[in-house]
């Protein structure tokens, strides 16, 4: 009998009657993880012991997500076939990224297999799964998934004793009367915490099976609700966009990424070690793959969430950033980790599947303890002339911070790149881009406002202001350029512009612009050491009666050790 | 009762008369035959009020009624894109606030068989007379516009149905000078609710 019980479904009477010896083991490991992550062996005793009010709102969170797994539980699976058929005969025409759209009839190069030849195994198609690996498709759960998320929100930051987490009938009446508003918070929380926050919604979606573009909507429906109904503090304008569109670009990545950490084929404590590891990073898909049992079963990975090509790199080094307008002989040194990763093949490509093929670069350090993030996922590539230029749809996040300057955005690209082979072993890659920021957030302070009274809004506690940095939509653009040799880039070029219309904060408008050299050369194997220049200019016209202008640029050298990954 | 309250409620009465044969006759929105474009034509009831980051005043509701008009493109059975213009006249007793919403937009429907959809978008507004009751000075201005919404449409044959929708567009202005002063963050907000023409 076939073990599709490691879904949920009892497991006792679905797996007894197999005389296979492996899957016998396999469902005694999967019968002891689903006894524990239904919490047989917690026991009362160790309930007992629960006193702390944080282990009690984990135990609510608990309840409440084993709650939502119950329908799955309960499901039986023959029953799903009709409907399931009716499902698939609605593919779409464009192959848009997701378990969603995945047919099983495709499934056989997408580690699935034909849903007939894999019945005796695992039966995937009846429990609503579009491959062997991806997980069961429900809207319902993960719209219940990302309420749960607001309620674990809430009450953490009920527990830190923020009044706006008091929530009643009342305030959700009183947020909706009163529409849309700008906040006041901190520039982390607002672009950085809400990212994050939606990036739990998105991927609420995406463990359970929905696609990019559905789980996109979860996120929306995720952050709505929160700004409604999750606090007492006026609907924030500023927090629905961050959270929506950081929360999709972080969503997607995290998502990837976890399934990057995961070893499907593993068993034992190494696998249980990926599934922790790709938890950390994308909690919704590992709770939900160990409530499931996917996270013990032995399968293939969905087909579309394996890269054709991995790449990355580690640096560790020390930045000097020059002050205000000033130069950077007087600079101090400051450590800085940073790590970039390459996923998929973001130069060339046909592409209809979101974060096919995405960048992401974080550093910590340099100015401030997370200074920079930047992810950059490709939305749809289209080839031309055989490989040589490549159109694409980018969605980027960026974020820096640091001592000297922050921005901010939520921003859609549409790129052109060039690839040109100069030799046999010298190759340049140029893209340049242009598009549309939908919101975008620059340090800018006041006038007439001490320096020193920026930056007193603390998290999600009722803000005050003043909040020194400006919001608003723009436009963008910029280029890049890369002399790789032998595969491996040796300098490069970058520049970006930026422009922000100031509709919130100080009237006025910002042109940021950007500009970086790099130069590597390799030491020993994937060693290698570095050194970037860059120049950071912001140029402010300001919309007041004299229309008065200022400018700061800050001036930045970095010396660093590379670690290629590959 | 104006004669924009009149076409509106003209419309919902015929939506009301041809919904329950539309329900019945609802087929599913993925039929393969029909046409990848998208257009609906409707109107709404819409509230709408001013506000800023700092004020005081407790600035009114002011009620009228509202032209919707979107289209696009149908991705799949669950997702269409497209654009949106919406606008809003409001009269008052010192002149009338005319607000037009350019969004794109993004529909998706959660059950590809049922006409439930939520859609969100983002865009610009443009704003005539601004919230009169900052000054007697006429203010124009452009705005940040986000609209978020739901409905559900209905379909009477196979490409005309109708859709009833409730939804909410925000401007942000930012800050507005006025003949008496500058008003900081001004904020907008406009809901709606309505029914609409569904041509596919």
């Amino acid at each position: 009998m076939a073990c599709a019980a490691i879904a949920g479904l009892p497991l006792e009477s679905a797996c007894t009657p197999s005389g296979d010896r492996v899957n016998q083991a396999r469902n005694a490991a999967v019968l002891t993880w689903q006894r524990w992550h239904r919490g047989c062996v917690i026991g009362n005793r160790a309930i007992r012991q629960v006193k702390t009010d944080s282990l009690r709102l984990l135990l609510v969170v608990s309840a409440a997500l084993l709650g939502s797994a119950s329908p799955v539980l309960a499901r039986p699976a023959p029953q799903a076939s009709e409907e399931q058929g009716q499902l698939l005969s609605l593919r779409p025409t464009l192959d848009l990224a997701g378990y969603a759209t995945e047919a099983p009839e495709a499934g056989a190069g997408q580690g699935g297999g034909n849903p007939a030849s894999n019945q005796s195994a695992f039966n995937w198609a009846a429990e609503g799964r579009s491959c062997e690996g991806c997980p069961p498709r429900s809207l319902g759960r993960a719209l219940f998934q990302s309420t749960v998320i607001n309620v674990v929100y809430g009450l953490s930051n009920l527990m830190r004793g923020h009044d706006t987490a008091k929530v009643t009938p009342k305030t959700w009446w009183g947020n909706m009367q009163q529409g849309w508003v700008w906040d006041l918070n901190d520039f982390p929380v607002n672009q950085v915490g809400h990212p994050y926050q939606g990036n739990n919604y998105f991927t609420a979606g995406r463990a359970n099976g929905l696609s990019f573009y559905e789980s996109a909507a979860v996120a929306a429906f995720g952050s709505a609700t929160w700004e409604f109904f999750g606090e007492t503090s006026d609907p924030s304008l500023n927090d629905f966009i961050n959270t929506t569109l950081g929360g999709i670009a972080l969503g997607e990545m995290f998502h990837r990424v976890g399934w990057l950490i995961r070893n499907t084929h593993a068993t034992g404590s190494g696998r249980l070690w990926s599934e922790i590891g790709a938890m950390a990073v994308d909690p919704l898909t590992g709770y939900n793959r160990f409530r499931t049992g996917d996270a013990s079963r032995v399968h293939e990975k969905p087909a579309d969430m394996v890269p054709p090509t991995l790449g990355g790199s580690a640096s560790l080094g020390a930045l000097w950033r020059g002050e205000e307008n000033g130069s950077i002989d007087a600079a101090e040194g400051q450590a800085f980790l940073e790590m970039d990763l390459l996923y998929g093949a973001t130069q060339t490509g046909h592409s209809r599947t979101p974060y096919d093929a995405f960048a992401v670069k974080l550093r910590f350090g340099g100015g401030s303890a997370f200074s920079e993030a930047r992810v950059r996922g490709r939305l749809l590539g289209q080839p031309y002339s055989s490989d040589k230029l490549q159109f694409s749809v980018l969605q980027t996040y960026d974020y820096q911070n640091n001592n000297a300057y922050a921005t901010g955005s939520q921003s859609f690209d549409a790129a052109l790149g060039v690839t040109q082979p100069l030799s046999d072993r010298l190759g340049l890659w140029v893209l340049g881009w242009g598009g549309l920021t939908i919101l975008s957030a620059v340090d800018s302070i006041p006038l007439g406002v001490p320096t020193e009274e920026c930056g007193g809004a603390s998290g999600t506690e009722h803000a005050t202001g003043p909040r020194c940095y400006d919001y608003g939509p723009g436009g963008n653009f910029g280029v890049v350029a890369q002399f790789s040799r032998d595969q491996r880039v040796f300098t490069g070029f970058f520049y970006e512009g930026r422009h922000l219309y100031s509709l919130d904060g100080v009237r006025a408008n910002h042109f940021l612009q950007r500009a970086r050299a790099d130069l590597l050369l390799p030491l020993h194997g994937a060693l290698g050491v570095g050194t970037s220049v860059e120049y950071f200019d912001r140029h402010t016209f300001y919309q007041d009666a004299a229309r008065s202008e200022r400018r700061f640029h800050y001036p930045q050298v970095r010396a660093y050790f590379t670690w290629r990954l590959e | 009762m104006t004669w924009r309250i009149r076409i509106v409620v003209a419309g919902i009465a015929a939506f009301i008369t041809l919904a329950p044969a539309a329900a019945v006759a609802q087929p599913s929105p993925a039929n393969a035959e029909e046409s990848r474009l998208w257009l609906v034509a409707g109107g709404a009831f819409a509230a709408l009020r001013g506000d800023c980051q700092t004020c005081e005043e407790d600035y009114p509701y002011r009620k009228g009624g509202g032209v919707l008009v979107n289209g696009g493109y149908r991705v799949n059975a669950r997702m269409d894109v497209g654009g949106e213009v919406f606008w809003i006249p409001v009269d008052t007793t010192e002149g009338r606030i005319r607000t037009t919403h350019w969004d794109a937009v993004a529909q998706f429907r959660p059950w590809a068989s049922k006409g439930f959809f939520l859609k969100g978008g983002a865009g610009m507004a443009y704003v005539r007379n601004w919230v009169d009751v900052l000054g007697q000075q006429s203010v124009n201005s452009k705005a940040l516009s986000v609209v978020v919404g739901t409905g559900w449409e209905f379909r009477t044959t196979r490409r005309i149905g109708l859709q009833i929708f409730g939804s909410q567009h925000v401007g942000a202005l930012g800050d507005l000078q006025t003949a008496d002063a500058e008003i900081p963050d001004v904020v907008g907000n406009f809901w709606s609710v309505g029914a609409g023409v569904v041509i596919r």
